[in-house]
This record gives structure tokens, C-alpha cells and sequence, in this order.
């Protein structure tokens, strides 16, 4: 089960991630962070954008581990998928959640 | 003992009771497989009359074929049949059929659980052709939004059947979905590693974790609204707290990866048959599945998607715009691996392969439209119109019905034994073409020139009727094209020339079978040393007849089998299935009278229905049971292997795995709920918090813990030949007294009809009562199965599954009682 875990864990801390960051941007724009300002930049806006980084250092770590001879599939084929879908989840991660810092967030 | 001598022992231990009375008691994949893949064509056919009447009502502006009641009620139930009763039930059936023959093994997982899954399909099937015939079926559309089917718009029976018999229809899915996540994973020839797995095993693996993680919203989704319905719990009522936005998000937390749900099987059969057809090997296989399983997630980051128009802010929108347009890479990379594949071969324009070349033209044009309407303003000016309707029937049809025709008539020889004599195929397939796109291209656009879907009617200077009318007689060509495709099939199985036993010259396991299939699938299993074992080695199929694998003599009257290791094939333990039996439609029948109790009102019956499911549930583990140890014997090969019921990791204990990741997934669900409507719905806060209780947080919490400590000291007794009765009896008392706190929870609660938050409190609770009570059930079956000598130190399996499901129960007790008492501590 471990090659299978190998696997998913790219894209599941992807997901993990998306509905985390979905969900902090619903709940705080419901309690109005959006007009409290820190250091020129809304609180909302720094919440979502470290949320961001953090989701990107996760994935990025998946794909670091997967590459080390600890965590690394001994089998070549569960080694190329693990890294592919490992890709996938940080290239994931990047493009869906760029909008923290592109768009209006609570309107 | 040779190789006739062998067939005619395995065929009496296999084989299902003779006659149509073997139809109720059959428990082989074969028989069900073929039961599942007719029963849902029968229900494509239904869907496909309903959507020729749609076709009829719309060909001419005014027409007075139909009324909006019954025009309301056709379009319901042909997306409803179509999705729900033949769409999901065919890759059930498919992956039924096929899996054991490509993995080289003898039957799934849980042959009486395959059974149960068939009716309660067919029950919950019957529930809504009822209805239809009656005159009151469902009619708010396939996704069934409130308000409009809340109880004050749809006043009626309608919505329920549809909310009780999908429900029902449901079990079949998540049967069907743990029997082919542990048939995958478990259920293999030895040596057949994760990298000589056959692809469309992978797909169905991917397939079946989705659809344990993408049906719990829906079934959430579907009680809430029937409890609003019935009992007036208002979770969709934005007066009393609640939020019709909610059901949108818990529809389509199913409804989008239900859509490659769906596709991802078809896709399998593309992987499958096309390298047969170019007669040559899948270009890309590692990065095909790496793309199966992109394609998965990335589908569940989708779903609101559906619902750019409902007002979210813009951020939001573009989370999921960027998302959905993602998802065309994965979905790029498996159509470049298929045209490799093509390129690398020597192609054959058989009729499979025509099928393929129609999924191609039609689901690719079906893939743009859907980047389209990623796109959030054409999303705002296509929503709702035709334009929609046409997308998705391009991607269901042209990513499904497609692909599926092309496995029909690659796998037609192989369930028959027979080869098509008439050549009724082509010409079936060249109507389905011209056909379909008739009918869909138009429907694209008069989508764009303004025509909204579900309309009844529109007027005769809408500039829509020559579009229409074009859009209709196409329907009707593809209706004629798909009629003859079951002429097709019916003459093949009258009259067609005997097939030799792998006609297409394929590389996988299915084609060393005799054909059509025996009931005991192989005589003896082989040992796998490559993906495509068939290819280099033709005279595997006689051998394996001849007894020269695994399981090669057979042992009394047992159906045995063996599993592997997930990773490395490896042989793990041996499993002896159980015979034919009633059980499973006796359960199933049960099961119905607890939905029909619900649907006419009767609730005082719905528990006793529970109970008889309970009972019968008993009644199911119990025969499983061993009087004596075992121990481990000879499988064939030099291998000696343990009985599955010597383990730790049994069946019982991975299908319990798989179910309770989507039992988890149904709790996260109630939790985004509870989440989403504290933080998005109107009339919150609730006019008071329920008041902290320490003696209910804290009693539920030391319970679970007791009851984790009890099972796992009744474990390490049994294990060191100690009496494990004190640690089940410590289990036992834990859990009553987590249950004791949970109902005194319950009793807390004000009214549940005042307020969202109320009924969500009631709802979370009973979740957590539920999954008290079945640790218990399992404790006391576990009582009675020491008592009866049924446990040993060797034969020990039942004692982890009931672990696990204590573990469950505790960690969902806990959350629970702090998500219910947090609000309140708070104040």
C-alpha cells in the first residue's frame, strides 16, 4: 500500500490545499478581514497569499521527498508515476491557487 | 486429474443453480456482471425513448406532444436514468465482468457483496420506473435544486422517489466501488506487480476511489433535503438558518467527478482495445496512469464550476476557472498517448476501432466546449442555455457511449465464444455518427442564439425552429443507429460462427479464459511475469486448463482463490468464497422496505427494516466463520499459504478500510455543511448556542478511549491464547457509555424544525449514534463467536475489523462532540 500512497500524496496535499485556501478565503471574508489593513497589503490578502507559499513548500516537499532514497519507490514504474502525479500536484497547487493574489477576493 | 476431468469438477463447484431460479441465488461475477450490463442497457433504452419524446415535444415551436408537467418530469428522469441507472451500473457491470479475468483470478472480493449491490440496483431502479408509470416521477431536474424541490414548490411524492431511490441505487455504487478497490489492490495472479497490472485495472481503481469519495456528498446531500422534506428540518431554508447554496456545493462535490467517473473507464477501454486494434502496445503506459490518477483529483477541485452564476466572489470563481482549464492537460496527455499509440502501430478499421475514431471527433469537440465554458464570462452568457446541454452530451456520449460500444463488440466474442456473422455494425455505427452530431451540433447552436434548456416550448419567431427541427429528425437517426446496434448483438447471439479463443491476438489475461466464460473463470491461476502475459507465451491458456498454476486441484467443494501482496504480487493468503445463496436479495429486499417505509410514511416500519438489515447482516458474517484452525497449505507452485480467516489483514478488514473512507468522506461532508452554513448562511447566528456540557464531552470521550483500550487488549489475549472476553466486555462498556453521552446529547437539542443549526446538532449526532451502535453489534458478534468456538489464536480476522471500526467510531465521537459543544463553550 506504501507505492500507492507514493502515488496519491502528490495530488492529495493538492487538494488538501485547494479547499483549505478555498475555505480561509470564505470564512474571512465573512468576518470582514478584507478591510483590515497590515503593513499596506489586507489582512485577507497576506492570510491567502502565505497560505499560498505554504501549499507550494508542501508540494514542493512531496516532490523533494520523493527523490530521496527514504521515501523513494524502489520500483522504476511506481517511481515515474509517484513523480509525475507528484508534478502534477505542485503544478496544481501554483496555477490554481494564483488568483490569491490576482483577484478581488470577497466581491 | 486432466484438463476435462477438471473443467467438469470446477464447473459443479462454481457453478450457479441451474434455470432462471439461479438468477436470485447466483453469487459469480460472470452471471452478475452479464445481469448488471443488461439490466442497464435495458435502462439506456428507457432513457433513450425519454429523450426522443424530449425530441418530439421540441422539433416544432408550440407543440402539444407534451405539457410542462409531463415535458418537467421527461427530462428529470432521462438525465436521472441515464446518469444514475446506466451510465455508473454499465462500468459496474463492465468492471464486474472483466476484472477477475484481467487480474487473473478466480472471482472479486465479496462475490454476496457483487450480489447485493446488483438489487439494490435493480429495487432502486424499480422505485423510479414506478413512479414514471404512475405519473409521478420526479420532475426537478436531474440535480434536483432547492428551493424549487423543497417541500413548499414540490409539495408531492416526485422528489422523494428520486431523493429515496437514488439513495438506494447508491449502495450498488459504493458495493461495487470497495469490491473493486480490494479485487484491484488484493485480487490478482501472483506476480502480476503494480507494473504488470493490465491499465484498465488501473482505471477501474481509480475509478472506484472516486466514487467512494465523490457519492458521500450526494448521499448526505440527498438526506438532509429528504429530512427537510419530511420532517421539516430546514437546512435549505434561509428563514430558519439554512442555505439552498449548500446543496449546489454537496450536489456537485459529486456531480463533477461523477462526470469522469464516468469517463475514466470508457478512457480504460480506449487504453485497452485501441493498442489491440493497431496491433501494437499502449505508447506512454506510466504517464497514462499518472494521468488517470491527475484526472482524478483534479476533478474534485472542479465542482463549483457549476455554479459561476450563483453569485461567489470573484476569487473564488477563479479558483475553479483555473482549475477546469488544468484539467485539460491530463486529459491531453492520455488523447496524445492514444494517437502515439496509433502512430507507433499498424491500425485495423475494425469495428471497435470505428468507435474509437467517433470517440475521438466527438469528445475532443466535447473537451473544447468544456475550456469554453471554464472561461467565466462565456460560462455567465452559455449558462443554462442548450449550449450546455449539447457540451455535456458530447462529453458523456462521446467519452462514454462511444468507447463503451467499442468494448461491446471487442469483448462480444469473449462473453458469447461466438464472432459477428452480420455486418449490421458499421452501418449502426455510421447513423449513431451523422446522428448524434445532427442532433447535438445544432443543439450547440441554438444554445447560442438564446434557446435555455429545459424549456417545454418557445415561439415561432425565436429563429430556433429550423435548428430544432434539425436537431430532432438527427435524434432520430441515432435512436434508429442505436436500435440496430441491439439488433446487432441480439443476432450475433442467435446465429454467428464459433470464435477462436482469443480473436483479436491481445496480450491480457481475459482471452486465456475458455469462452464463454466458465463459472470458475481460470482452473488454475497463473504466475505473471509480464504486463501482456498472453503475448509471449500463447500456450499459457492451455496450460493454466491443464491445472499447471496455482489452485491447480481442486480441494472438496471449496471456491478458492488466492491474494497478493498490493505491491509486488507476492501470494499472500488463500480465500475460500462462499457458495450461491439468497442472502444478498433477501438484504437487498429488506433493505428497499426500510426506503418504501420512508417514501409512504410508514416510519414506524423503517426501524424494524433496519433491524431485519442488521440481523441478515449478522446472519452474512456469521457463515463466514471457522470451527477449526487451519493453518496454512499447499496452493500449487511450492507455495503455502495461510486461510483468509488466519490473518490479521482479512477481506473483511480491507473492505471495512475502503467503506469507511467513504463513511469519512459522508462525515467531512457534514462537517463542510455545518461549516458552510455558520459561515455563509443568512440567518445565523441560531437565537442561542446549545449550552456546553463537560459530562457529555467528556464521558463521550473517555468511552471511545476505553472501548480503543478494550478491543486492543481482547486482540493481545486472543493472540497470546488468553481469554480475550474481558477486553471485549471493557470494549463493550466503553462504548455504551459514549453512546450514553451521545444520547444524552440528543436529548439536549431544541427543536430540530426552529433552526438550521438545530437540525445540523441532530444530525451530527445521530452520525455519531449510528456509528456506536455498529462497534457494538460487532463486540457482541464478536461474544457470541468466542462462545461458539469460532476464535483461536490463528483464526483471529474478526478482531481487527471490529478495531478498526472502534477506531472510527472514536475519532468521528470526539470531533463531534467538540464541533457540537465548541459554539457554546465559546459564548
Amino acid at each position: 500500500m506504501t507505492d500507492i500512497v507514493r502515488i496519491l500524496i502528490g495530488p492529495l496535499v493538492w487538494l488538501a490545499a485547494f479547499s483549505a485556501v478555498y475555505a480561509l478565503q470564505g470564512v474571512a471574508c465573512a468576518h470582514g478581514w478584507s478591510e483590515h489593513e497590515v503593513a499596506g497589503a489586507s489582512r485577507l490578502r497576506l492570510a491567502l497569499s502565505l497560505a499560498w507559499m505554504i501549499a507550494i513548500s508542501l508540494g514542493g516537499s512531496v516532490l523533494a521527498m520523493l527523490h530521496t532514497p527514504r521515501f523513494r519507490a524502489s520500483d522504476p514504474f511506481v517511481r515515474q508515476v509517484s513523480l509525475a502525479t507528484a508534478w502534477v500536484g505542485l503544478a496544481a497547487t501554483f496555477w490554481t491557487l494564483f488568483p490569491v493574489v490576482a483577484m478581488s477576493a470577497c466581491r | 486429474m486432466n484438463a476435462l476431468g477438471r473443467h467438469r469438477r470446477l464447473q459443479a463447484i462454481w457453478a450457479s443453480a441451474p434455470g432462471w431460479k439461479g438468477w436470485f441465488s447466483t453469487v459469480n461475477h460472470t452471471d452478475l456482471g452479464r445481469m448488471f450490463l443488461v439490466t442497464s442497457f435495458f435502462f439506456f433504452l428507457i432513457g433513450g425513448v425519454l429523450a426522443m419524446l424530449i425530441r418530439a415535444q421540441l422539433a416544432t415551436p408550440h407543440s402539444a406532444f407534451a405539457g410542462p408537467e409531463l415535458y418537467s418530469q421527461l427530462f428529470t428522469m432521462h438525465g436521472t436514468i441515464m446518469m444514475f441507472l446506466f451510465a455508473i451500473p454499465a462500468i459496474e457491470g463492465m468492471a464486474i465482468y472483466l476484472l477477475p479475468k484481467l487480474l487473473g483470478t478466480r472471482d472479486l472480493a465479496y462475490p454476496r457483496l457483487t450480489a447485493y449491490g446488483f438489487w439494490c440496483y435493480v429495487f432502486g431502479g424499480a422505485m423510479l420506473l414506478v413512479s414514471m408509470l404512475l405519473g409521478i416521477a420526479p420532475d426537478g431536474g436531474w440535480f434536483m435544486y432547492p428551493p424549487l424541490t423543497g417541500a413548499a414548490y414540490s409539495p408531492g411524492i416526485n422528489t422523494d422517489f428520486w431523493l429515496l431511490g437514488i439513495t438506494f441505487v447508491e449502495i450498488s455504487a459504493i458495493s461495487a466501488a470497495v469490491e473493486i478497490t480490494v479485487s484491484v489492490l488484493r485480487y490478482r495472479a501472483p506476480g502480476m506487480s503494480l507494473d504488470r497490472m493490465p491499465i484498465l485495472a488501473w482505471y477501474l481503481l481509480v475509478t472506484a476511489l472516486m466514487i467512494l469519495t465523490g457519492f458521500p456528498p450526494l448521499i448526505l446531500g440527498s438526506v438532509l433535503l429528504e429530512l427537510e422534506r419530511a420532517f421539516g428540518l430546514p437546512f435549505f431554508q434561509a428563514d430558519l438558518g439554512g442555505d439552498s447554496l449548500l446543496w449546489q456545493h454537496l450536489f456537485w462535490l459529486f456531480g463533477h467527478p461523477e462526470v469522469y467517473i464516468i469517463f475514466l473507464p470508457a478512457a480504460g477501454v480506449i487504453s485497452t482495445v485501441l493498442p489491440v486494434m493497431a496491433r501494437t502496445t499502449l505508447l506512454g503506459h506510466g504517464w497514462v496512469v499518472a494521468a488517470a490518477v491527475a484526472l482524478a483529483f483534479l476533478s474534485f477541485g472542479l465542482w463549483v464550476h457549476h455554479m459561476f452564476a450563483t453569485g461567489i466572489p470573484h476569487m473564488g470563481l477563479a479558483f475553479f476557472s483555473a482549475a477546469s482549464t488544468l484539467v485539460a492537460v491530463p486529459t491531453a496527455v492520455q488523447v496524445f498517448a492514444w494517437i502515439g499509440t496509433l502512430w507507433k502501430g499498424r491500425p485495423q478499421l475494425l469495428l471497435p476501432m470505428l468507435h474509437i475514431l467517433g470517440f475521438f471527433a466527438t469528445f475532443v469537440i466535447g473537451g473544447l466546449t468544456g475550456v469554453m465554458v471554464a472561461i467565466v464570462p462565456f460560462d455567465w452568457q452559455a449558462h443554462d442555455t442548450a449550449f450546455i446541454t449539447a457540451h455535456l452530451h458530447y462529453v458523456l456520449f462521446g467519452g462514454f457511449v462511444f468507447p463503451i460500444l467499442a468494448g461491446l463488440y471487442y469483448w462480444l466474442p469473449h462473453g458469447t465464444g461466438r464472432l459477428r456473422f452480420f455486418r449490421i455494425g458499421e452501418f449502426a455505427f455510421a447513423l449513431v455518427f451523422i446522428g448524434f452530431h445532427g442532433t447535438f451540433l445544432a443543439m450547440h447552436w441554438v444554445g447560442l442564439l438564446g434557446q435555455r434548456r429545459r424549456i417545454w416550448t418557445y415561439e415561432a419567431d425565436a429563429g430556433w425552429t429550423t435548428i430544432n427541427l434539425v436537431s430532432s429528425i438527427s435524434s432520430f437517426l441515432l435512436a434508429i443507429g442505436l436500435a440496430m446496434v441491439l439488433l446487432d448483438v441480439i443476432l450475433h447471439l442467435r446465429a454467428a460462427r464459433r470464435s477462436p479463443r482469443n480473436p483479436w491476438r491481445a496480450g491480457t489475461l481475459e482471452w486465456a479464459t475458455m469462452t464463454p466464460p466458465p463459472a470458475y473463470t481460470f482452473a488454475s491461476l497463473p504466475q505473471v511475469t509480464s504486463r501482456e502475459p498472453l503475448s509471449g507465451d500463447p500456450g499459457l491458456a492451455v496450460r493454466l486448463a491443464q491445472g499447471q498454476g496455482y489452485l491447480g486441484e481442486p480441494r472438496g467443494d471449496q471456491r478458492e482463490t488466492l491474494t497478493v501482496e498490493t505491491a509486488s504480487g507476492a501470494p499472500d493468503y488463500r480465500v475460500v468464497y462462499p457458495g450461491n445463496t439468497r442472502l444478498p436479495i433477501v438484504m437487498a429486499a429488506v433493505t428497499g422496505l426500510f426506503f418504501l417505509a420512508i417514501l409512504l410514511k410508514i416510519y414506524w416500519l423503517a426501524p424494524f427494516a433496519l433491524a431485519g438489515v442488521a440481523a441478515l447482516g449478522l446472519r452474512w458474517a456469521w457463515s463466514l466463520g471457522q470451527h477449526r484452525d487451519i493453518g496454512p497449505v499447499a496452493v500449487g507452485q511450492g507455495a503455502m499459504l495461510p486461510h483468509a480467516a488466519e490473518v490479521d489483514r482479512s477481506p473483511g478488514w480491507w473492505g471495512s478500510l475502503f467503506l469507511l473512507v467513504a463513511d469519512a468522506v459522508l462525515f467531512g461532508s457534514l462537517v463542510f455543511g455545518y461549516a458552510f452554513l455558520f459561515t455563509i448562511a443568512p440567518a445565523w447566528p441560531p437565537p442561542a448556542w446549545l449550552p456546553a456540557s463537560m459530562v457529555d464531552l467528556l464521558g463521550g470521550t473517555a468511552g471511545a478511549l476505553v472501548a480503543m483500550l478494550g478491543i486492543r487488549l481482547a486482540t493481545t489475549a486472543n493472540r497470546r491464547r488468553g481469554a480475550p472476553l474481558p477486553g471485549l466486555v471493557l470494549a463493550g462498556t466503553g462504548t455504551l457509555v459514549t453512546l450514553a453521552s451521545l444520547v444524552h446529547l440528543l436529548l439536549r437539542l431544541p427543536p430540530a424544525t426552529t433552526h438550521a443549526y438545530h437540525a445540523t446538532l441532530l444530525v451530527l449526532g445521530s452520525y455519531a449514534v449510528i456509528h456506536a451502535l455498529i462497534p457494538l453489534l460487532m463486540l457482541g458478534f464478536l461474544g457470541a463467536q468466542h462462545r461458539r468456538g469460532y476464535l483461536s489464536p490463528n483464526r483471529r480476522a474478526g478482531l481487527p475489523i471490529a478495531g478498526l471500526w472502534i477506531d472510527y467510531m472514536a475519532t468521528t465521537v470526539v470531533l463531534t462532540l467538540l464541533l457540537v459543544q465548541l459554539p457554546g463553550l465559546v459564548a
